[in-house]
């Protein structure tokens, strides 16, 4: 039978871990069919740049929070699980990589002490000049749409709905309470952004519930994040329930 | 989000430092309490340092000036330059709270 095969978007040739334990690494490697590397650049030691792209392999934050990990050859950032599954879940994560331009799977946890947004800022403004000012407000939409995965979307901790230190406290306790278990805590957030010449399309999904947005949601200290996000984006759309934002940007 | 406060005549100054977003949530509280518990009839929030707020951010400012206003003192923040200066405009946070340059 005629198995269709795509052409991706962005070729694998090179694997980097960081801060991946060596063992792990190397079976990730011999699971992908790429050569494992230690977190150096793609060179082939006689001076020579391996063509094509790097993937990155996280545990945790450490080894990602040098901006150098996030600039090319590097063009995909993945936190393999540990589970029995780990296997398929890289390869069809690695597959759905090769379509964009830049992808992103990490843990809630460590997406969030990534500080995620500012990351793919460094890694999309390597590939593309971005003036000052369209850079923080880009900055600004992929961290809201990412802090709405994270905090309502995987951690399910609703917004401040009231003007009060009473619901400022309640947010501040249901996030650290929420961030402590391990089951929410793990939920995955993924980033998928594709560059086109003067666009750029960003796609944020996460774990949790899905949400309907309603015309009341801007009362209150919460609320206001899909609206900052339709003053920067020239589109907006959500999918899967809510559990997915599509975003358009003229660059 | 780091902060320092200074306190002159009838006002008290805090500066905020860095990046102010959701994750600031125990710093903000712990900084209304501040200012609840100042002196000074104007509670200044000195934005000039601040490099980046998120939506949460502003929702925490807005908690903060009605927990400030509730004490019979106003709140005032200023110095906004850049991205801060930009989403509160966007925001349009001067209509609830006075916006100093």
């Amino acid at each position: 039978m005629a198995r269709r095969t795509p052409s991706p978007r962005t070729r694998f040739t090179a694997l980097r871990g960081l801060a991946i334990d060596d063992e792990r690494l190397a079976r990730c490697a011999a699971w992908l069919g790429l050569p494992p590397g230690c977190g150096q650049p793609n060179d082939t030691g006689n001076g020579r740049k391996r063509p094509g792209s790097t993937l990155a392999l996280l545990d945790g934050p450490q080894g990602a929070e040098d901006s150098a990990a996030w600039l090319p050859p590097v063009a995909a950032w993945i936190e393999p699980k540990t589970d029995s599954d780990a296997q398929p879940l890289l390869a069809a994560q690695t597959e759905r990589a090769g379509a964009v331009d830049l992808y992103i799977n990490l843990t809630t946890e460590t997406a969030n002490d990534l500080h995620l947004a500012g990351r793919v800022l460094t890694a999309l403004a390597a590939r593309h000049p971005l003036p000052p000012d369209r850079r923080e407000d880009l900055e600004l939409a992929l961290h809201e749409a990412i802090s709405n995965a994270l905090v309502h979307g995987n951690l399910e901790v609703a917004g401040m709905k009231e003007l009060s230190a009473a619901e400022l406290e309640r947010f501040s306790r249901d996030l650290v309470r929420q961030m402590a278990n391990p089951a929410l805590a793990q939920r995955r957030l993924e980033v998928a952004v594709t560059l086109e010449p003067s666009a750029l399309a960003v796609e944020v999904a996460d774990e949790g519930g899905g949400f309907q947005p309603t015309r009341t949601d801007c009362h209150g200290a919460s609320g206001r994040g899909l609206d900052l996000i339709a003053t920067v984006a020239d589109s907006v759309e959500l999918r899967d329930g809510g559990r997915r934002i599509r975003m358009r940007f003229s660059l | 989000m780091e902060y320092a406060s200074e306190q002159r005549d009838r006002e008290d100054t805090i500066r905020l430092r860095g990046r102010l977003t959701f994750n600031d949530h125990a710093k903000l509280r712990a900084l209304i309490g501040e200012m609840k518990l100042n002196k000074g009839q104007r509670q200044i929030l000195d934005l000039s340092s601040l490099e980046f707020v998120d939506s949460a951010g502003i929702g925490m400012l807005l908690i903060a000036r009605e927990e400030i206003v509730a004490t019979d003192k106003t709140l005032v923040l200023r110095g906004a330059v850049g991205q801060v200066k930009r989403v509160l405009t966007v925001a349009q946070i001067g209509k609830l709270i006075p916006i100093e340059d």
